[in-house]
């Protein structure tokens, strides 16, 4: 995981007192109105877009801000030559590929995140496209739904522009935004039958929903994944982290998730990823023991240096966290997503709140 | 041609509806973001534009970080969404028409900003086209103008700026009142006809920019022009309404 490249300008004594309220018990965070497992507050709107077929903006309070526009475009499906027996294009009235069950393919949903001040090639915005489509893809079930039919598809571009200078790791911004693009969007209704070449109804208010409403109650409406950040701060878990915190993290997680329409808990995990914390390229602090100037000795080989530093692990001299996870911890984190009434389901509930609200 | 504007001269309406001097409908916001210096979105039908202005800052640690002679440097960035037109485009960062409209809006402001307050010093204008449908140029200078004035930084007028046609065919020859100049341009009349951009000095009759990229015979030009400075007029309207309506709540 490539690290990330802007950071916060804090000395390593801020950055000691910053990590020790936030591993106190009830943790302290940078904004102290907040508990571990709330959000940043925001404003979200959805459909702003006149030429797109979904599109979302959310609006952190600290500005950052993320704009989602998605795209649907007709593609023809290339014809790979197959050897022996080939079944004909099919005119006639079988309907066995009709309901498109894993024909879908992977490159039919194509992910863009543009970040002011980063080129397109440059590793933030590469590595935070390729993690959301891995959560969208993981569960196969939006590919399947761009095929039309054996000749076309539907090729979903989905067009992530981040407004304002990435003040925090903005992976849970964007993947809201997306969430909520994605469940705005709307497909023109197919008129054409079987393997024709497509037509489509011009009437927009006949266009079917991308992740259509739940006919019946008892059944969760299926979802696109949205992705929660966690951070590990020594035995606290600290959900939403903004820049400043994510800079003392011990570790953070990506979780991705989605409503559960069968299992007893509130939302089931779609894909998981740890995040090079950026507190590895924090500087570490030198100690008095460790300064001639303070009456200490300057260790005189890296080797020594090492070794002194391992003496100083909970002195309370800010030495950068060496990474790495405890099991125990990482099942507390996706038990406090996943479970009933856990962070996944309120934020998903939330951003449906916005769009039926 | 994509389509055939030659019907207006049977109403005289134009292909939204509109009448030869109507703009389309502009709504403008400042201050929509709260981590920018500066900021403002723009509607002028469906283009719609989001502009921040970071500075006057340092520039960055590279090259120069002011501009020469005492002057602040302005840095314009335009990115135009893939989702913006029609069909999803990509453009990338060295396409030439988004680096001209870049030039355009540098050479305008850097005429406009009082920049020898600030020595040693950049103003960045970030540009976001959201949704083209015509007047782009037009619409960025708009957006970029609101985005100054948000931002606080000192000018000697709005720069306000609007598009022009001339809806003169030949065909219509006969009919005096069908070869009038249009205003204020969508994405299908900026295609078929011959167009300018203009921009003016707030009030004033004083054209600060004025891109004629289209043939259009040369007695058409004046009356395009005047229609434009005519548009401006009332942009600047609109834009002042936005900025002293965002002021009455701080009042």
């Amino acid at each position: 995981m490539p690290p990330q490249a802007a950071l916060v300008n804090l000395s390593p004594a801020e950055l000691s007192f910053l990590r020790s309220t936030l591993s106190q018990t009830p943790p302290l965070r940078l904004d102290v109105t907040k508990g571990p497992r709330d959000f940043r507050s925001m404003r979200a709107e959805y459909d702003v877009l006149p030429s797109a077929n979904g599109s979302a903006r959310i609006a952190l309070e600290d500005g950052t801000e993320a704009l989602v526009g998605v795209k649907a475009e007709v593609e023809k499906t290339p014809q790979t030559p197959v050897l022996g027996e080939q079944d004909d294009v099919d005119m006639s009235n079988g309907d066995e590929h009709s309901d498109g069950k894993g024909q879908g393919q992977n490159a039919w949903v194509q992910v863009g995140v543009d970040v002011p001040g980063f080129r397109d090639d440059d590793a933030l915005p590469v590595f935070l496209a390729s993690m959301l489509a891995e959560s969208l893809l993981a569960s196969g079930e939006l590919k399947d739904r761009l095929y039309i039919n054996r000749r076309f598809h539907w090729k979903l571009y989905i067009d992530i522009l981040l407004l304002s200078p990435p003040l925090s790791y903005p992976l849970g911004l964007l993947s809201m935004t997306t969430h909520l693009a994605l469940l705005t969007t709307h497909i023109p209704s197919l008129k054409s039958e079987k393997d024709e070449d497509p037509l489509f109804d011009d009437d927009w208010d006949a266009a079917s929903p991308l992740y259509p409403k739940s006919t019946s109650k008892s059944s969760a409406r299926d979802k696109p994944p949205v992705i929660i950040l966690a951070i590990a701060v020594g035995p606290n878990i600290i959900f939403d982290p903004a820049k400043e915190e994510l800079a003392v993290a011990d570790a953070v997680l990506a979780i991705a998730c989605t409503t559960s329409s069968s299992s007893s808990t509130g939302a089931k995990i779609v894909s998981i990823r740890t995040i090079d914390p950026p507190s590895h390229l924090t500087p570490p602090a030198v100690p008095n023991s460790m300064n001639s100037a303070t009456g200490g000795t300057a260790p005189d080989s890296s080797a020594q240096a090492l070794t002194m530093r391992e003496m100083l692990a909970t002195s309370g001299v800010w030495t950068p966290p060496r990474g790495g996870m405890k099991r125990g911890l990482v099942s507390q984190v996706t038990k406090m997503v996943v479970e009933k009434g856990g962070v996944a389901e309120e934020i998903i509930g939330a951003l449906a709140g916005i769009e039926t609200g | 041609m994509p389509l055939d504007t030659s019907t207006y001269s049977l109403a005289l309406l134009r292909l939204d509806g509109r009448r030869w001097n109507e703009l389309r409908r502009t709504h403008a916001q400042i201050s929509t973001q709260a981590a920018a210096d500066g900021s403002s979105y723009l509607e002028m039908g469906n283009t719609k534009i989001l502009c921040s202005v970071t500075g006057p800052h340092e520039g960055r640690a590279s090259g120069q970080r002011g501009g020469a002679n005492g002057r602040a440097k302005m840095e314009v960035e335009i990115n135009s969404a893939a989702f913006s037109g029609t069909d999803r485009r990509k453009i990338g960062r060295g396409d030439k028409r988004t680096s001209e409209m870049e030039h355009c809006l540098r050479e305008a402001f850097g005429g406009v900003v009082l920049a020898h307050l600030y020595p040693h010093s950049t103003i960045t204008i970030n540009l976001n086209i959201l949704s083209q449908d015509g007047s782009l140029l037009a619409a960025c200078i708009n957006a970029a103008t609101l985005a100054l004035v948000d931002a606080g930084i000192p000018m000697t007028d709005y720069l306000v700026a609007c598009t022009a046609a001339s809806s003169a065919s030949a065909s219509a020859a006969d009919n005096a009142s069908a070869d009038d100049p249009l205003l204020d341009l969508n994405a299908l009349e900026e295609q078929e006809l011959p167009f300018l951009t203009v921009g003016c000095l707030g009030d004033s009759d004083k054209v600060a920019v004025c891109v004629l990229e289209t043939r259009v015979r040369m007695e058409r030009v004046e009356g395009m022009l005047a229609v434009g400075i005519e548009g401006c007029k009332r942009i600047k309207g609109i834009l002042d309404d936005v900025v002293k309506g965002y002021g009455k709540r701080f009042g």
